[in-house]
């Protein structure tokens, strides 16, 4: 640690054993990105420090990320899933606070904090509304994950500026109706014609489609190479030859905005090619991996909203002259939520970190997603359960919940594409 | 130099009368004395207490209180007296400063009002800080502000704080700072140099002209405060914090106000039904005698 920071700032961790040693840590380190390191600087002496502790900036972001939910996004959670609408007045406040791209450092628009605070935003989000969650998480997890990470400079202040300051949203075509979890199965093609790459093919439900004003958009350059022939392109919504289909009805997620996208003879210039040619697989994959962090951080803002519902319905509801919350029965129910909340919890957090830290993640990042969309799913059924009758019924915030889960284990992986990254990680 | 200064701006101080005439015998210094003043932008100071979350608070079975996993928070109303200083610095140029008193915990405290939009902060912390009473808390706010601020125009406090709401910090304050204080004030304005602010009565809105330096105290109607964005609580910390300690200041004695215990309120129903006419009412008022409620 004392080669980090100065001999007089070391005395003062060591004299001041009271003290925050993190917290001074982002003091005297304000130069780089919040919290990135910091946790791996907290080593004292040989003495390692197990620190399951946020930063002060990242507890105090969480209450003004969940302030702003309890003000602007659970009065209208309801209505726009009902609707399927998607809130645009709700994402122009997103984007004043600064909430659309975290991640991204600020000269590209975007606040510059680490790839966990994102987690703790997403996760308060979905807590209020699992759409409005997934959209940022998509957006600024994914999207513009990939163009800070790959793109060139000028791709950088042409399309990841905007869409980091929230003025536009991003979106990632990679599915297709033949190619769900076999990527491989993907028939769209790139042909270099000119200066220009033409895209021809059919992607499907591309989450932010009807609203997204940037596609990162996957298709085979050279066939013929296999894993290596897939490339991505940054097509903007204006590109001549896309016309991008209807929102999709769904079960739930419904105000985040899916639907197919059509390209015929799409043209998009040449300098429009994210990374190399035929890379194209192997950055979708690693965009997948911190998009997966970002879906189980959505679990744990369903999960956190179905506990927090069953713990007030169970404390109100009286049958048999007494709260229900008193029943072994519910309580325990109770318990298995709270538990593996906290389990989701440390599996994500802990992704996140490793991804902070530059360290491998994808196992952790797969085991992340596959946990916590199962407890999701598995909750807020349960949920339904202790709300009986009236959490069947449209109002009850359960219902929403229970709806909005069930895509967790799909998206992103379904829970048997996790599996298979995990098993493959652990048999190897 | 003139001042402006109505009675009623100051004659709805809650004090004890030593301090009261000790408030009279400031003013009466302030009116005579020219203020030398050399500075290079006007400023507003905003006080606040880090105060318990109350929604964390949890009742004990014995109807004691569980504060083993509370969170901290800016009191509410000194949420509205830090926008007010940002609105002064966005509207008229001014430099926003905060203060507070507190346990070195506060420092989180220190970067959630930076991250509001103030300019700098000066945190004056100690581990014996935990129950500061207002007398105490005026005192080394006062102290901070004479000696170390020097230079301000305007000291704006929350009407009262989140956890006691004893609104006694703002006007104890003033009265130790020699200026005028204007308490229940739902708006402001200042215009050539002097302050007009709008504060709530009971029976209207009265409007009163004060001299500046002066000190304020919000009502939660001023404003709403913001909601920081992701970006302004990571520069929060980078901005300029004074750090204050105990022994720096001149002893702030013992509080007069000792706390014995917290318990929790219960609120209990008898199912009794009372009428309006004559009759029914003595039988009311027999009720509460009876229960010991009214003497």
């Amino acid at each position: 640690m004392c080669s980090i920071v100065s001999a007089s700032t070391a005395f003062f961790l060591l004299s001041n054993s009271n003290y925050s040693v993190e917290v001074f840590l982002v003091h005297v380190n304000a130069e780089r990105p919040l919290g990135r390191n910091d946790r791996l600087d907290n080593k004292i002496e040989g003495m390692n420090v197990m620190d399951f502790k946020f930063t002060e900036e990242q507890e105090l972001i969480r209450k003004n990320v969940r302030e702003f939910c309890e003000k602007n996004v659970e009065p209208i959670a309801a209505e726009i899933d009902e609707n399927s609408r998607h809130p645009a007045e709700l994402f122009e406040k997103l984007a004043r606070g600064g909430w659309m791209g975290i991640p991204i450092p600020q000269e590209y628009g975007g606040a510059g904090a680490d790839f966990l605070t994102s987690i703790i935003v997403v996760e308060e989000l979905s807590r209020s509304c699992a759409s409005t969650g997934f959209t940022i998480s998509t957006h600024a997890g994914i999207v513009c994950t990939m163009v800070l990470l790959f793109g060139t400079e000028e791709q950088k202040k042409i399309y990841l500026t905007p869409m980091a300051e929230g003025k536009q949203l991003g979106a990632f075509a990679l599915t297709e109706p033949g190619a769900g979890t076999d990527v491989m199965a993907v028939t769209t093609a790139a042909v270099l014609d000119g200066n220009d790459y033409v895209i021809n093919g059919i992607k499907t439900f591309t989450s932010n489609g009807p609203t997204a004003g940037t596609y990162l958009v996957f298709a085979w350059t050279d066939k013929s190479a296999g894993r290596k022939g897939m490339s991505t392109f940054i097509v903007p919504r204006e590109a001549p030859g896309l016309r991008v289909g209807e929102h999709f009805k769904k079960m739930g997620l419904r105000s985040s905005q899916t639907s197919e996208m059509i390209f015929k003879d799409c043209r998009v210039p040449k300098n429009n090619l994210l990374g190399k040619e035929g890379a194209g697989l192997q950055m979708a994959m690693a965009g997948f991996d911190g998009g997966r962090i970002g879906i189980a951080a959505q679990c744990i803002g369903i999960l956190q909203a179905a506990l927090d519902e069953s713990i007030r319905y169970s404390k109100e509801r009286v049958q048999f002259g007494s709260p229900i919350a008193r029943n072994q029965a519910i309580a325990w129910m109770i318990a298995d939520m709270a538990t593996d909340l906290s389990a989701t919890r440390f599996l994500a957090y802990h992704a996140a970190w490793l991804k902070d830290q530059k360290l491998p993640f994808s196992k952790e990042a797969a085991m992340a997603k596959l946990y916590a969309s199962e407890a999701a799913m598995r909750h807020t059924v349960k949920a339904v359960q202790i709300h009986g009758g009236y959490g069947y019924c449209k109002g009850a915030k359960v219902e929403r919940l229970m709806r909005d889960a069930k895509i967790t284990e799909i998206y992103e992986g379904t829970s048997e594409a996790q599996r298979m990254v995990i098993s493959g990680a652990v048999l190897r | 130099m003139r001042v402006r200064q109505r009675r009623s701006g100051w004659s709805s101080l809650v004090l004890c009368s030593a301090e009261h005439l000790e408030y009279e015998a400031c003013l009466k210094i302030f009116i005579r004395k020219d203020r030398k003043r050399c500075k290079f932008m006007p400023s507003a100071i905003a006080c606040f207490k880090w105060v318990v979350d109350e929604a964390y608070i949890r009742r004990g079975p014995s109807g004691d209180l569980d504060f083993s996993s509370v969170d901290f928070k800016i009191g509410e109303y000194d949420r509205n007296a830090i926008e007010e200083a940002v609105r002064l610095k966005e509207t008229l140029g001014w430099k926003a400063v905060t203060v507070t008193a507190g346990l070195p915990e506060a420092a989180k405290g220190v970067k959630d009002a930076l991250s509001r939009g103030a300019d700098e902060a000066y945190f004056i912390a100690d581990s014996s800080f935990g129950n500061l009473d207002s007398s105490q808390t005026a005192l080394i706010l006062a102290e901070v502000i004479r000696a170390r601020i020097r230079e301000y125009d305007l000291i704006i406090c929350g009407e009262g704080s989140s956890d006691f709401y004893a609104q006694q910090v703002g006007p104890r304050l003033a009265v130790k700072l020699g200026i005028p204080c204007i308490s229940f004030i739902e708006k402001f304005l200042i215009e050539n140099s002097q302050l007009i602010a709008e504060r709530r009565v009971e029976e209207g809105v009265e409007v009163i002209t004060a001299p500046l330096p002066a000190l304020v105290t919000v009502l939660p109607d001023i404003n709403v405060p913001r909601i920081p964005g992701v970006r302004d609580t990571l520069m929060a910390g980078k901005k300029p914090t004074v750090k204050i300690s105990k022994d720096e200041l001149p002893p702030i004695g013992e509080p007069p106000l000792r706390t014995i215990s917290f318990k929790a309120s219960k609120m209990e129903r008898s199912c009794e039904r009372f009428g309006t006419d004559t009759a029914e009412i003595a039988r009311f008022v027999g009720s509460l005698r009876k229960k010991g409620v009214i003497g």
